[in-house]
């Protein structure tokens, strides 16, 4: 195995393993982790947008075809940066002025295009009934529900009258149908979270192999005993990290 | 039993990650082998990169970092296979900057496999700034919004790229996306005006926010997360990390549906958040 290769898995082994240690406790090897992470990605960025933006975008078309234009875009991306000076910051408005124009010139016909008008046909259209369909099939009953769903949901985010009588009713069903909505996503989201966790561990399987040197049991121990030295040395009284919250219920009423 | 669960409800955090931790590792470590449902809408993106013929343009944008390598990364590898494997003109790239080493290691790797070429068979065009402008620059002149790919060479001579001008010269793109710009940005700015069909393959968070497109047609499938990734990889029968991966998916949701059941279960029997309820109750009165 390449030596890059070997060190790359011992790096990124020990990177996991500090940012995993901040589940024992905040300390020392998380925040070392935390703070490289930060700064290589934002290194890494620079890097790219200097190759792919400045030398790609800016000085090739400029200097080698001559597409002097370029340099009006560069310019306003320059008076962005006036910010930082008081006296002529007020020249960065020209630069926001051209990116808030453009931006919701190009988005906003798009939007209302794609995320209200289709979205309203999308949600009638099943209803309507298709030639040879049956108008009382499943795909009506769903077309139904999201129907129901959708203009309780409105009832509910309907401020400018009192909630009262058949307005209350059908804004209590539109809580039902964001609460079902909101339990959906929180679903997805814990299905993301662990997927994160499956790769990571995914990759600690794979240096914990006698291939990478056993990278992930040495370097376990190693934080390990580093968290133990680190607790022993620290002159703060430290009993277990526990939630607040549960600290709270304990107090009596 | 009343202080048993009010011992529990009290338990250390750190046990319920030692239990998260044991649910994934040991099925990791021995897999179990749950089966895999395909779903309609995995299906959707599978049948048409099917019904494509061989020399047909396939656009594949890896919106994403490596903070979302687990759930997308598999995607881009079934995807890629299933793609090469058709015989497909693949152009690979990315809208989000911190992407760019991992897309080109991804698309270069799986193109090795299969023997193709770069410039003949694929290509990748990297990163070019703009976000949402990009796809409209592509759409207008692709030529223009990637004047040299990834490894510089001039696109307009790239046999991979003959014959495509700009997106309506594309057959299908897919986004593989963490966030924005992705598979929205990718409707909003490129479908809806230049006719291509779009599917789409995002992280499980965002993937619920996006069902309501799937089902306007807006775009003609969804691969949600490392289930619908696992979902890809069984459709072209190649067991890669997201089939691995669903054995410990499942067992840690099994972990964390039967905590939240036990937690509400000890809160309701625990005598002083019984009479904490009891009494929000009467005051609601």
């Amino acid at each position: 195995m390449a030596p890059s290769v070997l060190l790359g898995a011992w790096v990124a082994a020990g990177l996991t393993l500090c940012m995993f240690s901040f589940l024992y406790k905040d300390n020392p090897f998380f925040r070392f982790g935390e703070h490289l992470y930060v700064g290589i990605s934002m290194g890494y960025t620079i890097v790219r947008i200097y190759y792919d933006v400045m030398v790609k975008s800016l000085y090739t078309p400029v200097m080698q075809e001559g597409k002097w234009w370029f340099l009006i875009a560069a310019v306003l991306g320059l008076l962005v940066l006036t910010r930082f000076i008081p006296k002529i910051s007020w020249l960065s408005r020209i630069s926001f002025a051209v990116i808030v124009g453009f931006g919701s010139g190009v988005a906003i016909p798009r939007i209302i295009s794609s995320n209200i008008l289709q979205q309203v046909q999308g949600t009638l259209k099943p209803l309507l009934g298709n030639t040879g369909h049956s108008l009382f099939g499943m795909t009506q009953v769903n077309a139904l529900l999201i129907l129901v769903g959708v203009i309780t949901v409105l009832v509910y985010f309907f401020f400018s009258i009192e909630h009262k009588g058949p307005i209350q009713v059908a804004a209590r069903i539109g809580i039902y149908f964001l609460m079902i909505n909101f339990g959906a996503g929180f679903g997805y989201t814990v299905m993301a979270r662990m997927s994160l966790l499956i790769g990571r561990f995914d990759d600690l399987i794979l240096f914990a192999s006698r291939e990478y040197g056993y990278a992930t049991l040495v370097l376990l121990g190693m934080i390990a005993f580093g968290l133990f030295m680190w607790e022993r040395g620290s002159t703060a009284p430290s009993g277990p990290d526990r939630d607040s919250r549960v600290n709270e219920s304990d107090v009596p009423d | 039993m009343r202080e048993l669960a009010g011992k529990l409800l009290r338990m250390d955090r750190r046990v319920i990650f030692v239990l998260i931790a044991l649910a994934t590792l040991i099925p990791l470590l021995h897999p179990i082998g749950f089966p895999v449902r395909v779903s309609p809408e995995v299906k959707q993106v599978y049948d048409y990169i099917e019904s494509l013929p061989p020399g047909s343009v396939f656009l594949l944008s890896l919106d994403f970092d490596p903070a979302s390598k687990p759930e997308l990364y598999p995607m881009a590898v079934a995807l890629l296979n299933h793609a090469f494997k058709r015989n497909l003109r693949v152009v690979g790239m990315t809208l989000w900057v911190t992407g760019t080493g991992m897309a080109e290691k991804v698309v270069s790797g799986v193109a090795s496999e299969y023997g193709k070429r770069r410039g003949l068979d694929y290509t990748f065009l990297g990163y070019s700034p703009g976000g949402t402008n990009v796809i409209i620059n592509m759409g207008q002149d692709l030529t223009a919004a990637f004047p040299t790919d990834h490894y510089g060479e001039r696109t307009a001579d790239l046999p991979v790229l003959q014959g495509v001008k700009s997106l309506r010269q594309v057959n299908y793109v897919v986004s593989l996306a963490a966030g924005t710009p992705g598979v929205e940005s990718w409707y909003l700015y490129g479908k809806e005006k230049y006719g291509f069909e779009l599917g789409g393959g995002v992280t499980a968070v965002i993937a619920p926010g996006l069902y309501p497109f799937l089902d306007t047609g807006q775009i003609n499938g969804l691969i949600g997360g490392l289930r619908g990734a696992a979902e890809y990889e069984t459709l072209i029968g190649m067991k890669g990390k997201a089939v691995a991966g669903m054995d410990a998916q499942s067992a840690t949701h099994f972990i964390i549906i039967g905590l939240i059941l036990l937690c509400n279960l000890f809160y309701f029997l625990n005598p002083r958040t019984a009479v904490r309820s009891g009494s929000l109750r009467e005051a609601g009165r």
